[in-house]
């Protein structure tokens, strides 16, 4: 392990599926703390960049760090230290969502007392109480999100891996999922976040990094981007659509219509 | 009907049971189209063809095949495709083509497409009857040179239309079982709670022990030959009924074959009804919502742990069985371990083996080892090859946990073999009170049983991880067609490997008289075992690293 002053970096990473192009020569530091906020168009590389760093596929060229460890040279210690939300999560549907929480704390190693106190915490902070017995296959997609939330937070991660977190969240749990990514971001989590709603990343991240075509197009503070679009009064959803090129939206609506 | 839309959707069906292939041992452009299949046919086709006029060449000895020979080979052959197909489409149909969970099943195109119960049913039929067509084609291709030099060409012209038939029959089978699974599944889903995991275990299995009986006809042959003789018992049993069409061609009844062409027919029109029938009542499955008592408070320290388990090693073992007591489409893979060898052994059970010894209550241990263990064997592979794939979509649950290769693969093992010992626990009961084996022989044969699940099981997860099959699609596998045969053809000759001293044995004692002791035969059949399960083991964990390490897309 070596010691690096931020959380998460990533090194010149490329990763190829076959003759697709999903990362272009990627270079990211995430600080300590951080929270870092992952923008850019369907298909733009946002999601493999964060299975990437979780370990879940290969770089096909460069080097992920994560708190000094590296990706490929020591995915289980990664494994300890990371939680993850994955876009759309498939959760164990033929568990309830005390089951499934069991699970993951056990084989995560968490004693009884702890697992017990923190599996109630959260299921009574999320609204879950009452529906945990019941099968994951009866919930809505939004009680999905929660419980994969809970499940990537029950072994108090040092780095958090957030893609869409917010996906079909009421607004009260949307709500409580960005305070709990400030909160955590305070005790010193890092996260990473992708969202396509730009009002949230603005409020929540620290930094954001604009992604297209698997390349970074974008990187800083939400006003560093403005300044860098040359629209500095302007909001965030023109920056974005100024620096990722989408241009004549109002035609194409127009053709759509027709 | 709309017979675009028919061939459209089959054609779909098709491509989604060839596009799951995690990785492709052929260019991925063939193996991804079904053009694919028709390939292998004809291949299949023109190495029938050879053995077929290979084997009437050697009857004859060189010559033309004429005479009580040539008609005992052409009633052997003609007769028993039709039957054999009936029984391989529908086995193959229930290993691999009722696997889709409820989840997939629910939210399926299928559910708000316009199609009709009568074109899912046709095309569903049609894509599985392709699918298996290659089996079909080195039947004709064996069978078309014994009718040409046997002067039998008519009767193999009549056995194509009764060949088709009969995998008709079989397909439209497998539609009534994927309906009646489905059923099994949702109608229990009012009980709630655990009462409901048991209903629908057991409403599987009853489903599955149900209709094997009825299409392999070895029960149903049993039960009417006692009432009315068994060389008319056969013309009872529907499955008997396109060989019996072909039969009496060949003996010149063509009215008896008429009749029996007209009962075939009726019997696949009356099949296709309840198949469109059930399709049309269980079109949508509802996912399960089970509510379980004390499901609500997490777990408490293992009892398990007494036997040097860890607490993720619980964990996982867990998991594993919740998820085949929960799951419909596991649920049923569950229950083949337990159902194979019962199904095999059923000639022995209703024709006892001739005994070793002059007393009434021994049986030779060469007629337990053959069935029951060659049914065992099959399941625990069967279980093992199906249980990586098994993880479909959720597999990222597991790869971002600390969960090593090892880890995961030891898990796979120890479930499959619980599953598995059922089954051979029921084989010991068999053997003990129906063939009246000696402690001895029972004990015997558990011991090496537990070697044969595990080398067997071992086998599987190494194929199962090499060709995992992790798609949701509307016909998931959960392993390749690769990966399945070649699963079986290794997963075969790894038992053959294990019964090689028995069977040794058998030769020496019954030919030159020699006799070894049966403890040694049967010790060195286990170290067999135990050395291929070893190996096999060895050689599953590093796909299963590898898998772990890159998510498919």
């Amino acid at each position: 392990m070596t010691t690096t002053g931020s959380a998460i970096d990533v090194s010149h990473l490329t990763k190829t599926y076959g003759a697709t192009v999903a990362l272009n020569d990627v270079t990211l530091s995430v600080g300590t703390g951080e929270v870092r906020g992952l923008l850019g168009p369907n298909g733009s590389g946002k999601s493999s960049l964060m299975k990437t760093i979780m370990g879940l596929t290969k770089p096909s060229y460069g080097s992920i760090q994560v708190l000094g460890y590296d990706v490929r040279m020591s995915p289980m210690e990664i494994k300890k230290i990371v939680g993850y939300v994955p876009e759309s999560p498939r959760l164990y549907e033929f568990l309830t969502a005390t089951e499934y929480l069991d699970f993951i704390a056990d084989v995560r190693g968490l004693p009884f007392e702890q697992k017990k106190e923190r599996i109630a915490r959260f299921v009574d902070a999320l609204d879950l109480e009452g529906k945990q017995g019941d099968m994951i296959s009866s919930y809505s997609q939004g009680m999905k999100q929660k419980v994969a939330i809970i499940g990537a937070l029950l072994h108090r991660p040092r780095v958090l891996l957030m893609d869409e977190p917010l996906n079909g969240l009421d607004p009260k749990s949307a709500r409580l999922v960005k305070e709990l990514i400030h909160g955590l971001a305070r005790e010193g989590v890092s996260v990473v976040f992708s969202t396509h709603i730009l009002e949230i990343a603005e409020a929540i991240c620290d930094k954001l990094t604009i992604l297209q075509g698997g390349k970074i197009l974008a990187e800083g503070t939400s006003k560093d981007l403005r300044e860098n679009a040359g629209l500095p009064g302007s909001g965030l959803e023109d920056v974005f659509l100024k620096l990722t090129g989408t241009k004549g939206v109002e035609d194409i609506v127009e053709a759509l219509i027709r | 009907m709309r017979l675009s839309v028919l061939l459209k959707f089959a054609k779909v069906l098709m491509i989604s049971r060839l596009r799951s292939t995690r990785r492709s041992i052929i260019s991925k452009s063939i193996t991804s189209r079904p053009i694919l299949i028709a390939l292998i046919g004809s291949v299949l086709f023109v190495a029938g063809l050879f053995f077929g006029y290979e084997t009437t060449v050697f009857l004859g000895s060189g010559t033309s095949l004429t005479g009580p020979v040539a008609h005992q080979l052409v009633v052997t052959i003609f007769g028993g495709v039709p039957l054999f197909l009936v029984g391989f489409y529908f086995t193959m149909g229930l290993l691999w083509e009722v696997n889709a969970s409820t989840e997939a099943e629910s939210t399926d195109a299928i559910n708000w497409l316009p199609i009709t119960p009568g074109e899912y049913v046709a095309a569903s039929a049609l894509s599985t009857s392709y699918t298996y067509s290659p089996l079909l084609m080195v039947a004709f291709g064996y069978s078309l040179p014994i009718g040409v030099l046997t002067g039998n060409l008519a009767g193999f012209l009549l056995l194509v239309p009764i060949a088709l038939l009969s995998t008709s029959v079989g397909s439209v089978s497998v539609e009534i079982l994927r309906s009646a699974l489905a059923s099994a599944s949702t109608a229990f889903n009012r009980l709630g709670g655990r009462i409901t995991v048991i209903m629908r275990i057991i409403g599987i299995i009853l489903i599955l022990l149900v209709t094997q009986l009825l299409f392999s006809g070895v029960f149903l042959i049993q039960i009417i030959s006692s009432l009315v003789g068994t060389a008319a018992a056969a013309s009872f049993v529907p499955v008997f009924w396109p060989t019996l069409t072909i039969t009496k061609v060949l003996q010149s009844d063509f009215l008896g074959a008429a009749g029996f062409l007209g009962l075939s027919i009726a019997l696949f029109l009356l099949l296709s009804y309840v198949a469109l029938t059930l399709r049309a009542k269980y079109w949508a499955v509802t996912p399960a919502a089970i509510h379980f008592a004390g499901a609500g408070s997490v777990s408490g320290p293992s009892r398990l742990g007494y036997f040097g388990l860890s607490s993720p090693s619980i964990a996982m073992l867990k998991r594993e069985i919740r998820s085949a007591t929960r799951r419909k489409e596991v649920v049923r893979l569950m229950a083949i371990p337990i159902i194979m060898p019962i199904m095999i052994s059923f000639p022995a059970i209703f024709s006892p083996a001739p005994s070793s010894t002059s007393g009434p209550a021994q049986i030779d241990p060469i007629f337990l080892v053959i069935p029951f263990l060659f049914g065992i064997g099959l399941g625990s592979l069967f279980l093992g090859m199906t249980s990586i794939g098994q993880e479909g979509r959720r597999l990222w649950n597991i790869s971002t946990l600390p969960v090593s290769a090892r880890m995961l693969v030891k898990s796979k093992l120890l479930f499959t073999s619980l599953v598995s010992s059922i089954g051979l626990g029921l084989g010991a009961v068999v053997s003990a009170l129906l063939l009246h084996a000696s402690m001895f022989v029972v004990l015997g044969f558990l011991g090496l049983g537990i070697m044969v699940i595990l080398a067997e099981s071992s086998l599987g997860i190494a194929i199962g991880s090499r060709f995992p099959d992790f798609s949701d699609g509307p016909r998931p596998r959960f392993v390749t067609v690769v990966g399945s045969i070649i699963g079986a053809v290794l997963g075969i000759a790894e038992m053959a490997i294990m019964a090689l001293p028995l069977i040794l044995s058998f030769i020496l004692r019954t030919f030159f008289a020699l006799l070894i002791p049966l403890q040694f035969v049967l010790a060195l059949s286990g170290a067999v075992g135990g050395l291929l399960a070893w190996i096999a083991y060895v050689l599953s964990v590093k796909p299963v690293d590898s898998i772990l390490a890159e998510l498919p897309n």
